[in-house]
């Protein structure tokens, strides 16, 4: 609340006593000079008594003392002495001097007061305002409308801020008539209330929070006050700023939400380029050894036969594995479907890895070391085992010579890491994050990939709360690693 | 045997029909539910093969259907990443269920061994398994690697024998804890990973990669039975 207290009882006797004090030590001085001085001077006396209170008190204080002083000065000095009568005419025009000094310093002294007070007062409403602008750049949207209500609280008794688009928390209009007028306070983007053209006759004020002409909310404030310009200024000062916050953060959201669909959209296009293309080359050999089978089936060896039916088979699995990761890619990318999060063993998902990779690995070069007894990750196994299996497939695809595939728990038991080692060109960790954009390959190689692979097991890394790393490994190669947080595991409550 | 064949897709079911024909099985198949419940009453089927997507409704309302009257075993085929969606199937009572794409081999696997486990719930479930070096034997309670007798707990012995009833079958999670553990501990996935990976270490030649106790992921465990 705003200074200017009621004045009290105590008050007024408190100024009485210091004016009966000036008024008495003022006599006693002119008492005492009495002997050695004139009239003049001991009436001077008195004016700085009455110039002194003029300065500190309200003008009718001081004009009461000033008519105060002149009547003890008439009385206890002016001749003849302990009467009201004045002997000499010259006493006359002193009194009435005196009487209007004392009225002009008093009148002068509470304009000064007055202003002085109304400049601290726009010097705190400025310094609210300003500290009302920077919380609400630091405030999250959510907590615009509270930030705004408790700063319109240090001026007003009873403050209700609602935004109406959308509808927010914090608003909590107590009466059909309050939330009416909010509403129509927004609709017509003006204030409305005591002192305004609109609506003068409501007993407070329906400020609207103006951004740029319109209106995105309404604060109803009420006041003891009155209708007073200045406050109102304010009020309407706070309820722009909360305005123009609002509609920040509404822009904000729009502009996130346009650069989430852009970022959708470009990966989208990114996509379905990099799958078509990554369709092709399996669909013409599907289609080559097809049609080499349909038109030249008697004429081709019993081995060319088996060769090509293998490569169809091959060539279509491939495909179901593009299919794969696709689909994933597009599921992690959209965050729309939550992890499936249980309790995994990863010798098991290993285990039903290798049992679907062992297909293109008739050379068995993958070698798996798994020790007994590592801790279950809690992890969406149908993901995990795909993220796994992406590490073999792309080491059997860019890599001659044997690879291993390893786990163990590491960093005290924190962390669970799946390696995957391979004799490749070797891949430096610099390079990951272009491998890991869909539908990039290691070059310098040829041969086809899985342009997802590797996207997809970052991304399932990610989505985990783990990482995919690569470093090259002394003598050639690269060792591909899958870090994932381990939790502490549940008990075991059952019998043995 | 006649097999009931559910499939949207004119060319896999075609290719589905053509394949277990040869076999000598007796196939009727159907596009849609609305035909698949017709046949169903019209000539009650051995077993049936249903794809989860069909253009009229869910494969699950046929499984439902099915379930009210009749225990023929049915193969649920579907594609991948709707893991939850066949687990609640198979809990439903499907029996076994094969993810596109697949193989004729499998196909053809997983109706065998759905037939002869036809009809378990009356006749003795089975009561030895024998693959490679690995021999159990319910009736004995013996399990035996090699010649040598594994000793194993109560509880790992309890899971195994649960496996070997339905041998060559998926066992969902929530199956293999509600018979081994008891009906309020089927949301702990967690006891079955130690209590498998406890056997795999007693049974497997190499756990990392098993022949017999073989990870069916997200969906439950199934004992190998080639």
């Amino acid at each position: 609340m705003e200074g200017r207290g009621t004045p009290d009882r105590s008050a007024d006797w408190r100024r009485l006593a210091a004016l009966a004090v000036a008024l008495a030590a003022a006599t006693a001085v002119d008492a005492a000079l009495d002997p050695w001085v004139s009239h003049a001077s001991q009436a001077m006396v008195y004016l700085l008594a009455v110039t002194l209170v003029a300065y500190r008190l309200p003008w009718n204080w001081s004009a009461g003392f000033a008519i105060a002083a002149v009547t003890a000065f008439n009385f206890f000095f002016v001749p003849p002495r302990y009467t009201l009568e004045v002997e000499n005419h010259e006493y006359m025009i002193a009194l009435a001097t005196m009487l209007a000094v004392a009225l002009v310093v008093s009148r002068l002294a509470a304009s000064s007061r007055r202003d002085a007070e109304r400049s601290r007062r726009d010097a705190l409403r400025a310094r609210q305002v300003q500290a009302l602008a920077v919380e609400l750049a630091d405030a999250g949207a959510g907590d615009l409308l509270a930030l705004g209500e408790a700063a319109l609280r240090e001026s007003f008794e009873s403050v209700t801020v609602v935004a109406v688009e959308p509808a927010a928390p914090g608003a909590s209009p107590s009466s059909g008539e309050l939330i009416d007028a909010l509403r129509c306070c927004t609709r017509e983007a003006a204030v409305l209330g005591p002192g305004s053209p609109r609506w003068p006759g409501l007993d407070a004020w329906y400020v609207p929070l103006l951004a740029g002409g319109c209106a995105l909310g309404a604060a109803c404030l009420q006041t003891a006050h009155g209708p007073d310009v200045k406050l109102r200024e304010h009020a309407q000062a706070l309820c722009e700023l909360i305005g123009q916050a609002l509609a920040r953060s509404q822009l904000a959201a729009a502009v996130r939400q346009a650069q989430a669909q852009s970022e959708r959209e470009r990966w989208r296009n990114l996509l379905l380029a990099g799958v078509s293309h990554d369709l092709r080359t399996p669909l013409a050999v599907i289609v080559g050894a097809a049609s080499a089978l349909q038109a030249q089936c008697e004429r081709l060896p019993e081995t060319e036969r088996q060769r090509l039916l293998a490569s169809i088979l091959a060539e279509a699995n491939h495909l179901a594995r593009i299919a794969d990761n696709t689909l994933q890619l597009v599921r992690l990318a959209d965050r729309g479907t939550p992890l499936q999060r249980g309790w995994e063993s990863i010798e098991e998902v290993v285990g039903a890895v290798l049992a679907r990779v062992r297909d293109r690995d008739p050379a068995r070069r993958i070698r798996s070391h798994i020790p007994s007894g590592l801790p279950l990750v809690r992890a969406d196994a149908v993901l995990l085992a795909q993220a796994l299996g992406n590490l073999p497939d792309s080491a059997l695809e860019y890599s001659d010579g044997p690879i291993e595939l390893a786990a163990d728990a590491a960093a005290g038991g924190e962390t669970l890491r799946v390696e995957v080692k391979d004799r490749g060109p070797g891949v430096d960790p610099g390079q990951l994050d272009a491998l890991c954009e869909p539908f990039v390959r290691g070059d310098a190689v040829s041969g086809r990939g899985l342009g997802l692979g590797l996207a997809v097991c970052r991304a399932i890394a990610d989505a985990h709360g783990g990482a995919l790393s690569v470093r090259r490994r002394p003598g050639g190669g690269s060792a591909w690693r899958l870090s994932l947080p381990l939790e502490p595991a549940p008990s075991l409550g059952g019998a043995t | 045997m006649k097999v009931l064949l559910v499939e949207d897709d004119r060319e896999l079911r075609a290719l589905m029909q053509g394949s277990l024909a040869l076999e000598g099985f007796t196939v009727r198949s159907a596009a849609s539910l609305a035909e698949a419940l017709a046949l169903l009453a019209h000539d009650p089927p051995d077993l049936a093969i249903v794809d989860l997507g069909l253009p009229d409704g869910d494969g699950a309302e046929l499984v439902a259907r099915v379930r009210r009257t009749s225990a023929m075993p049915i193969v649920i085929v579907s594609a991948r990443h709707i893991e939850a969606q066949k687990v609640a199937l198979l809990d439903a009572g499907a029996d076994d269920y094969l993810t596109k794409p697949f193989g004729v081999a499998e196909l053809l696997a997983r109706v065998r061994v759905a037939l002869r486990h036809r009809g378990t719930a009356l006749a003795p479930a089975v009561a030895r398994h024998e693959l490679d070096d690995l021999r159990i034997d319910l009736v004995a309670r013996r399990v035996e690697r090699a010649g040598v007798t594994l000793h194993l707990t109560p509880t790992e012995y309890a899971l195994l024998a649960r496996l070997t009833r339905s041998v060559g079958q998926v066992v969902t999670h929530r199956q293999l804890l509600a018979d081994v553990w008891g009906a309020e501990f089927t949301e702990h996935v967690h006891y079955l990973r130690l209590y498998m990976g406890q056997l795999r270490a007693k049974i497997e030649r190499d756990p990392a990669e098993p022949r017999h106790l073989l990870t069916e992921t997200g969906v439950g465990y199934r004992l190998a039975d080639r």
